[in-house]
């Protein structure tokens, strides 16, 4: 089904709420506040018509800050709260804002089967390798090693390769950017939020106040654009997972220069497909069982029950 | 003397004995007669302990009754589980005189008064039709024989049920039939009274299981999301619910757990689908964080628990009225939310659409507390008036675009304090202004705040809504007098939920017979408790008994806790067999409470 939108363009700040974010200065999120009103502005979408979910977070507090519909659920849940929504008006655009630790660990039973399901959300996940709002825990996406305060002794365990992840879950768009590329983040999530089917993108968003590993600093030169540097064709499955494979890599000292990303970090747009959406199927459902009046026959319904 | 008779099946899962019970209910309901069906049977596939009880009478029928009068046993199995309920004057038929895997002690059973007849099922289905599958067959047949249900009324159920199978199917069925119609013709000659008097006038009526009702009465009341994960005993609700609610513009949703079905229906809900789900105890248990965060929110959600025994997985299959402490106060904080229970199948239907008018009007969860065995009793009701129906819904206060001046938007806001509590509602794609429904404590404009001030504003406001929601829905309690005046000394008085209430209805109903003063009370709303209605209640009695299946008797610590009832005053009755109350045991309670000498 097709979006409400705006007959002309809003100008970005037009989707901010004037709620003040509570973040800390230079929290890579504001990136991604940033990227998401540029990405509603060029899509023309109604404020009045965009729904967002979240879960619980630094991250999900994220459509308080926005001129928008939005559900600011329970921890883990902002996926399926996306999917009633989409189930009930699907004509309006639903993009899920989270966290790593919310949407890979608390969330994670909903992230597969809403990706498989193919439902037109666009889930933006702010990964910044750790808890945050619960000061410094580690993630499933935390590197070895990484101190956290439940763990002074450092992570035993490894991190979560997300991006291998969502392409194996049948998620039709998976990109991986970064909070300190405001172009490509900006970019990335418009085509997210254009593209018909489950969107996921992977951002990079550093968090100043407590992981001093994955930091702006680290991060810099430590890019590779996969389309642009690589010349990745995103609609090879083949090739997309392969690639997905060494996402991880650069986590690791001895694959410093090992192919294809020699120790950088990959972002662009790893694969996409074009794919009949949940929502699609539920209204050829509709139209074929819908009575032709458009009201329900009940005489017929009840006709079933009688003796 | 009314006609009151209760054919039961009992034998092996799998072999046929719940349809068994099916056709006979479905043939007595063709033929006029008012009609409750009890089933039980294991959480397993195939195998265990199953029965199919059928009352049927020319009378309203409340309760399942105490027993049966006609015991159908399929194996061994089933007669030593009812050997004990064998009685003078009851009619026991089994799988003999050969071909069965057991053989009663007939000269017992002559001694004690009880008609017996042998009719060989197996050997009959194996030798004579050419396929054991028909051995329940046979014994329908064999009862519609021996108590003269029409034989033509199961031939049409059998070709209205598999005539989609092919005709092979169906004349293989009438083929038993006519075996065992040939076979009774022969070699029985019937010595029990019992017979059906014949056909009635047709009534304008539809037959439905307790979980079909609650699925018709969703579709009715307008749901357009039903997200459901599979959980005995509340599945069929979906399974029910699927072919209809595609009809009425709406879809059901298979989630990926409990917590993802509760939270679809917050996201349809916020987005203004009236949103529904189905489960059971363990189900609920997961939902709880979800349901206080549909509480806060204020988005409206209907949630249906069809009880089972637990704690844990406890016995799916069973009775049991043990989940009201987690449906009513089950979360973390104070929340706001309705739990309601209907007692019948009838009230299964409506009140699932009360459920949903609850919900759209007070903004909040509604939870309905229904239980397995009422899940699986078919009864035959009025046909309801959908057009009236339809026309009482409750629809949300939602602001829509074009309707407030662009002047007046401004303060406009999604939690606005009112004199009643309930705020303007408003709905993406629809109203002009959007907001953050957030689980966080919020002001009036939905941004999250957490001052004193404003804490306590938004916690009477949410309080507000329902602190009148008894004396606004007198309808939900069920006074039961008999020929009492309010206010009138009775011998005793009776508070009553859920399946429980329509069995202490029959139990009520026979003391009054006998000359007893009983004043009975049958809340459908049980949380916020009934408070007013409890006490009036209590100044009728001395005593007042509340029977529930459950160790603990949850509302009878409810009217404990929340009314100014003397504690004494309160005699709780409780069984936890996983079975529902028999009419007869209440009635022998109430009777003991008066000092009466039981008759044996």
């Amino acid at each position: 089904m097709e979006y409400i939108r705006l007959q002309e363009k809003l100008p970005p700040k037009e989707y901010r709420s004037d709620i003040e974010p509570t973040w800390c200065p230079g929290c890579g999120d504001f990136g991604v506040v940033t990227a998401l009103t540029k990405a509603f502005s060029e899509e023309k979408l109604d404020p009045t018509a965009i729904t967002m979910t979240s879960g619980i977070g630094c991250s999900s507090r994220l459509p308080l800050w926005m001129n928008a519909f939005g559900v600011h659920t329970a921890h883990g849940r902002a996926l399926p709260a996306a999917v009633g929504i989409r189930l009930a008006k699907p004509e309006t655009p639903t993009i899920v804002t989270a966290g790593d630790g919310d949407i890979f660990s608390i969330g994670m039973e909903h992230f597969p089967h809403t990706a498989r399901k193919n439902f037109d959300i666009t889930l933006v996940v702010m990964d910044n390798r750790m808890y945050a709002l619960t000061k410094n825990q580690t993630s499933p996406t935390s590197r070895h090693g990484y101190k956290g305060s439940l763990n002074p002794y450092g992570n035993i365990e490894d991190p979560f390769n997300v991006i291998k992840f969502a392409i194996a879950s049948g998620a039709t768009f998976v990109a991986q950017s970064y909070s300190g590329n405001p172009k490509h983040l900006a970019e990335t999530i418009q085509a997210a939020v254009e593209h018909k089917g489950f969107a996921f993108v992977n951002v990079l968003s550093p968090c100043p106040t407590f992981n001093k590993i994955d930091t702006f600093k680290y991060y810099k030169g430590r890019l590779i654009d996969i389309n642009k540097e690589l010349g990745h064709d995103p609609s090879d499955m083949k090739a997309a997972l392969e690639l997905a494979s060494h996402v991880l890599d650069a986590d690791n000292p001895e694959l410093e220069d090992a192919e294809p990303f020699k120790g950088k970090r990959p972002i662009g747009i790893f694969y996409k497909v074009e794919k009949e959406t949940f929502e699609e199927r539920v209204a050829k459902l509709k139209e074929k069982f819908a009575p032709p009046s458009g009201e329900p026959d009940w005489d017929e319904i009840l006709a079933k029950y009688r003796p | 003397m009314a006609f009151d008779l209760t054919v039961k099946y009992a034998g092996e899962g799998g072999e046929g004995v719940i349809s068994a019970g099916d056709f006979t209910m479905r043939a007595a309901s063709n033929l006029g007669y008012e009609v409750v069906t009890f089933k039980s049977f294991p959480a397993e596939i195939k195998g265990g302990y199953a029965l199919s009880q059928v009352r049927m009478s020319d009378e309203k029928i409340l309760s399942q009754g105490d027993g049966f009068d006609i015991l159908v046993a399929f194996n061994g199995e089933a007669y030593e589980v009812n050997k004990p309920l064998l009685g003078k004057g009851k009619v026991l038929i089994w799988d003999g005189p050969e071909g069965g895997d057991f053989e009663p002690d007939l000269e017992e059973l002559e001694k004690m008064g009880v008609f017996v007849y042998a009719v060989p099922m197996s050997k009959l289905a194996k030798e004579e039709v050419g396929a054991y599958i028909t051995k329940n067959v046979i014994a329908m047949a064999s009862v519609f024989e021996l108590f003269g249900f029409p034989m033509e009324v199961l031939k049409q159920e059998i070709v209205k049920k598999f005539s989609k199978k092919g005709e092979d199917v169906v004349n293989l069925n009438f083929k038993a039939i006519e075996v065992a119609q040939n076979y009774i013709k022969e070699h029985i000659k019937k010595i029990d009274p019992y017979r059906v008097p014949g056909p009635l006038p047709k009534k304008d009526v539809i037959i439905l299981e307790g979980n079909e009702a609650i699925a018709l009465g969703a579709a009715v009341a307008g749901v357009k999301v039903f997200a459901a994960y599979p959980i005995t005993p509340a599945t069929t609700v979906g399974n029910y619910l699927s072919p209809i609610i595609l009809k009425t513009g709406g879809f059901v949703y298979q989630s990926e757990d409990e917590i993802s079905s509760m939270a679809v229906v917050i996201g349809a809900s916020f987005a203004g689908a009236k949103a529904m789900t189905a489960t059971s105890g363990p189900g609920i248990s997961l939902m709880q964080e979800l349901i206080g965060l549909a509480s806060m929110t204020e988005l409206p959600a209907v949630i249906v628990d069809v009880q089972r025994a637990g704690p844990s997985t406890g016995m799916p299959t069973k009775h049991e009225q043990a989940d009201l402490f987690a449906a009513a106060l089950g979360g973390h904080g104070d929340d706001q939310r309705v739990v309601i229970a209907p007692k019948n199948v009838e009230e299964n239907f409506y009140l699932t659409i009360e459920a949903f008018n609850l919900a759209e009007k007070y903004q909040l969860p509604v939870i309905m507390l229904t239980d397995g065995s009422l899940s699986l009793r078919a009864e035959a009701i009025p046909t309801p008036d959908i057009k009236k129906i339809k026309e009482n819904l409750i629809e949300r206060p939602v602001i829509r675009k074009g309707e407030v001046k662009p002047e007046e938007i401004e303060n406009l806001f999604r939690y606005a304090v009112t004199e009643t509590g309930i705020s303007p509602v408003f709905v993406p794609g629809e109203s002009p202004k959007p907001y953050t429904a957030t689980g966080l404590e919020h002001a009036e404009n939905s941004r999250p705040r957490t001052t004193p001030d404003e804490r306590v504003k938004m916690m009477n406001k949410r309080f507000k809504k329902i602190a009148n929601i008894e004396e606004e829905n007198p309808h939900l309690v069920e006074w039961d007098l008999g020929d009492l005046q309010e206010g009138d000394k009775a011998d005793i008085a009776v508070v009553s939920w859920g399946l429980s209430a329509s069995i202490t209805q029959e139990a009520v109903k026979r003391l009054r017979e006998k000359g007893y003063k009983i004043a009975a009370l049958y809340p459908k709303l049980l949380y916020p408790v009934p408070k007013n209605a409890l006490e009036k209640l209590s100044s009728m009695a001395d005593k007042i008994l509340v029977p529930e299946a459950s160790y603990l008797g949850h509302f009878a610590r409810f009217i404990k806790m929340f009314t100014n009832i003397p504690q004494e005053k309160i005699v709780q009755f409780n069984i936890y067999r996983g079975e529902p109350f028999i009419p007869k045991e209440i009635e022998e309670k109430i009777l003991e409470l008066l000092g009466e000498k039981v008759s044996a």
